[in-house]
């Protein structure tokens, strides 16, 4: 391909999701260096720095997978997805694996994170899923489809889980939901697979929670979950998930002082560099500038920045889904379905839990939240819709 | 405008998940506008929740026992007079706030009669980073200070007495290379900055503290302090319990490991004690020793520089990660290989003194000559002789391959830091390092436990153990038991001890008959006139073992290890002992008559129950 052909397919890019996704950069560096402001080390007040980096190459992992056919990818679904279930198998092997703050999610090189897994995991699932109920042909009425489908999605979100990492497993559910809508799998089908889907997740909880209100002893009960297979310490991690009070000094805390740095900021905020609960560390300040960047914004700019931000949201799911309308073929609109799926249940779920309407659960915000391969995931998916939308059907 | 590649159904789809995006998005406006419109003034005067900080609380450290409830390991309230900030916060100046804590500690300082040891920089530095939590300005206060504070508690406002917990070993220098000692963690561990204030706990730096830390030392809890706006404390509002850490019993027997180190008194050298039943290591005394407690607090220079400076290594644990060559004590193992490779048993060999290979010759021992000589007078005499041929009429391989099974050459994998695998020389290796093949001299040397190889004490206390016990290689075992306090259950004391079951890391392959013949010639080493361990023999009780001496250092300087190893009684073996002595005149001199004494103080003991 020649330089030339390079620009005329840059001129047909989606200006709008470039625009929105620019607008949330800024947002995202602004507010990471208002994070690392009041904060003594060094290191993290030049976190803005790091992700400024994090940016620059995101942006050329954007261009180049919007230049590139992405049915390159999908001819090499099943390759991606067996690396993504390999590396993440490689997390649990010590020296290979990094465990931080008691969770397997990091490969390392001597020390160092090189990369989550869990993060390819997500891209990788969503072009095989693509490509599995995209196919020409494929008939998605047929039973068989729905169930591989299934299990592609379960075995990844299994390892994900044991990691353990709740929220980003969570991620992987929508994506499938998302992507058999869109082909057409009949609407019959999906309900019985999400009824059952609530079965298991209330099952599950209901064990966790209910035995000791019914008057279980507390070491028969922690027999009981042994025998299941859940240690004591994922026991707790879920009992903290659906009440924060158990933890006043973790998940509760956190909780807490995300509220109050949300509600504080009122309609325009206290102003860039002036939140309180931000400056002072209240809001800890080793989730200040990812998993709660959100309140940060709330406290310092307030509604109008929050709804602000909401919008170029908004905008950029939109692009998302006109990239899945204008697709050629249907592999490609399945592509935009689970990149827009993917996004979007990051943005909900962050947002939701940092103002208190979900329970906590580590996820970031995407383009916002600092993290590297969190940053240049996310521009690969965004690259990918955008690579369907320049070789859309449109004018 | 809309692509003909999607069939209008597909298109309503999409068009339903469009609408599902924008109505979260909305949802999300709408909760924000009640959060932050509705409710904000709330949130804004939340000055009750903007005044919480967080105090880590450290778990206390488990204990640690003898196998009949002894405690060695403690924990004991250690008091330290401490300042209550808040009740001195009448001044808004922190400079001036400083003043008044230094007048009020000089006040202390006149009361209970010694001097502040801390001086104005660390009150300042404690006023600027910690200032809801108490200072402390005296730590170790002894009962006279304490008491003199009470008198006069009440005329000196702020000031209280603060206990913190601290590690005790109450038998001394008893075990203290087998429990090593803590130190105060320097850095904070990953759950950093979830805290405002860090109170740090203890980590294990050697033996047992350090192997077992993480089961020791529990999981730390933390406490929500209200602060009032200058952020002096205010008041305590929530608590999460740190779970205590778990207790261990060890299998050692505290009363045999003080015979132990009394039988070492201040010679170099190391003992070991083990159960040839299960593997249980009863005692492990290395000497010349140290005071754990001298690390409790913080050593001071003195004491350390005493410990580093000392050319005999106190610090160094001999036991397990002492290196020696095995000297005679390596014979038994030359006649199981040799019996096992075909060796005919009832081989007879005149011994002249001397042994000639080539143009070289290998001395006897002390160059005595013994005379007509089998296998089990071999051992009895330790005649070199007969061993240099024993060695040579088996191969190599099957030399080394017995040794190996032995569990020489490699760690016993004890659970603790520090352990030596000790070295076991090979055809393979000489060619490799030396470059040179290996030779029937090599072989000569290797017979007597001289040359390369090198073992630890509590090697061949388990390699004495399995020819005790028919030819179990035990795993020693130095942690009989866990009590551990769950995230449920919290009192370690209600609980009970959890058994760690022995391990066999092999059955040794060989006949029961060779090993029978082994066997004698180790009874006859003690119990017979012409046994070289004979000093080490008790009236009414029939014990077997094998003396050893080995030489090291520059050849003909004189300097030498004196083994011994023992099992006993000799027809139900209960104890398997392996001691060395660093410098000494031979092992059945030397080593016998104490060997003689740490087993009548065990077989005393057990008869008093």
């Amino acid at each position: 391909m020649s330089i030339f052909i390079h620009l005329r397919l840059m001129r047909r890019l989606d200006w709008s999701l470039v625009i929105a996704t620019l607008g949330l950069l800024i947002i995202g560096i602004a507010f990471i260096f208002s994070a690392g402001y009041g904060n003594p080390s060094p290191a993290a007040q030049q976190l803005y720095l790091r992700q400024l980096c994090w940016v620059g190459l995101g942006l050329l992992f954007f261009l180049w997978f919007a230049i590139v056919d992405y049915h390159r990818w999908l001819r090499l679904a099943w390759w991606l997805y067996a690396l993504g279930v390999i590396l993440l198998v490689l997390v649990f092997v010590p020296h290979i694996g990094l465990k931080v703050y008691g969770a397997w999610r990091w490969l390392q090189i001597g020390g160092f994170r090189i990369l989550q897994p869990a993060e390819l995991m997500k891209l990788a699932l969503i072009v095989l899923l693509a490509r599995l109920f995209g196919l020409p042909g494929r008939n998605v009425r047929r039973r068989r489809l729905v169930l591989s489908g299934l299990a592609l999605t379960l075995l990844p979100m299994a390892l994900v889980i044991k990691q353990p990492d709740l929220g980003t497993a969570l991620v992987f559910v929508p994506v499938l939901a998302g992507i058999m809508w869109a082909a057409g799998v009949p609407g019959k089908r999906l309900a019985i697979l999400a009824v059952l889907a609530l079965v298991m997740a209330g099952g599950i909880l209901a064990l966790v929670a209910l035995p000791p209100k019914l008057g279980m002893n507390e070491s028969d009960h922690e027999r009981l979950l042994r025998r299941i297979g859940f240690s004591p310490y994922q026991r707790e991690r879920l009992m903290v998930f659906l009440d924060t009070k158990r933890d006043p000094l973790g998940a509760g805390w956190n909780k807490a002082q995300s509220r109050i740095a949300v509600g504080s900021g009122r309609l325009t905020g206290k102003g860039y560099l002036q939140g309180t609960q931000n400056l002072l560390g209240f809001l800890p300040r080793t989730v200040a500038p990812n998993d709660f960047i959100f309140a940060v914004i709330a406290e310092e700019k307030g509604f109008v920045g929050c709804v602000v931000t909401l919008v170029l949201y908004g905008v950029l799911l939109l692009a998302l889904l006109r990239a899945a309308e204008e697709a050629t073929d249907r592999m490609g609109c399945l592509l935009c379905i689970g990149v827009a799926a993917m996004f979007f249940c990051h943005v909900f779920i962050n947002i939701a839990m940092t103002i208190g309407l979900l329970p906590i659960t580590g996820i970031p915000l995407p383009l916002i939240s600092y993290g590297g391969t969190f940053m240049l995931g996310t521009f690969v998916a965004l690259g990918l819709a955008q690579s369907v939308y320049i070789r859309g059907e449109w004018r | 405008m809309t692509s003909t590649n999607l069939a209008l159904f597909e298109l309503r789809r999409l068009l339903l998940l469009k609408m599902i995006i924008l109505a979260a998005l909305g949802t999300l406006i709408v909760a924000l506008l009640f959060i932050q419109l509705g409710h904000g003034a709330y949130y804004e005067s939340s000055r009750e929740q903007q005044s919480l900080r967080r105090v880590r609380i450290p778990a206390v450290r488990g204990k640690i026992y003898d196998r009949r409830g002894v405690c060695l390991a403690d924990n004991v309230p250690d008091y330290g007079v401490a300042l209550y900030l808040e009740e001195f916060r009448l001044t808004r100046k922190r400079q001036n706030t400083a003043e008044v804590i230094s007048q009020a500690i000089q006040q202390v300082a006149a009361v209970i009669g010694q001097g502040p040891k801390i001086d104005q920089q660390q009150i300042k530095s404690h006023l600027a980073s910690r200032r809801a939590l108490p200072l402390v300005a005296w730590h170790n206060a002894d009962e006279r200070t304490i008491a003199r504070l009470m008198e006069t508690g009440a005329r000196l406002k702020g000031v209280d007495i603060l206990v913190e917990a601290e590690r005790v070993y109450p038998h001394g220098a008893a075990l203290a290379h087998l429990l090593g000692y803590v130190e105060i963690a320097a850095t904070q561990s990953e759950d950093d900055e979830l805290f405002h204030y860090y109170l740090s706990d203890l980590t294990g730096k050697t033996g047992i503290e350090k192997q077992f830390d993480e089961l020791l030392a529990g999981r730390a809890g933390g406490r929500l302090l209200q602060v009032d706006v200058t952020g002096f404390k205010h008041a305590e509002t929530a608590l999460r319990e740190s779970v205590p850490g778990s207790d261990l019993k060890l299998a050692i027997d505290l009363r045999i490991q003080q015979v132990a180190e009394q039988v070492l008194s201040d010679t170099a050298g190391a003992v070991v004690v083990v159960d040839p039943r299960n593997g249980d290591v009863l005692a492990m005394a290395s000497a010349p020793g140290y005071d754990p407690n001298w690390f409790c607090s913080t050593i001071t220079t003195e004491n350390w520089t005493k410990l580093t400076a000392d050319s005999r290594k106190p610090l160094f644990n001999r036991a397990l990660s002492g290196l020696y060559a095995p000297g005679s004590t390596f014979k038994p193992v030359v006649a199981l290989a040799a019996l096992e490779q075909g060796v005919d048993r009832h081989l007879t060999l005149n011994c002249p003194g001397y042994f000639e290979l080539g143009n070289q010759q290998f001395a006897c021992y002390q160059g005595k000559s013994h005379g007509q000589t089998d296998f089990r007078r071999a051992i009895r005499v330790s005649c070199n002789v007969f061993f240099y041929q024993a060695a040579l009429k088996c191969r190599l391989d099957g030399l080394y391959q017995m040794a190996l099974a032995c569990g020489l050459g490699q760690k016993t994998g004890i659970s603790l830091p520090g352990e030596s695998a000790g070295f076991l020389p090979s055809r393979a290796w000489k060619r490799r390092t030396l470059g040179e093949a290996w030779r029937d001299g090599d072989t000569c040397n290797l017979a007597i436990g001289q040359g390369p190889i090198q073992v630890t004490p509590l090697q061949m206390a388990m390699l004495t153990a399995a020819i005790a016990n028919g030819g179990t290689l035990y795993q020693p075992r130095v942690v009989l038991a866990t009590r551990r306090a769950g995230l449920l259950q919290r009192k370690p004391d209600e609980l009970e001890f959890q058994e760690i079951p022995p391990v066999v890391i092999r059955r040794i392959h060989f006949s029961q008959e060779h090993l029978e013949l082994v066997r004698n010639g180790l009874r006859d080493v003690i119990q017979d006139e012409e046994g070289t361990g004979r000093l080490a023999r008790l009236s009414g009780l029939v014990m077997a073992g094998k003396t050893g001496t080995a030489e090291y250092g520059r050849k003909g300087a004189g300097q030498q290890h004196a083994w011994m190893l023992l099992f006993a009684p000799f027809d139900e073996p209960r104890y398997a002992v392996a001691i060395v002595l660093d410098d000494a005149i031979s092992g059945g001199i030397s080593a016998g008559p104490r060997l003689r004494a740490l087993m009548q103080e065990i077989f005393a003991l057990e008869g008093s129950g």
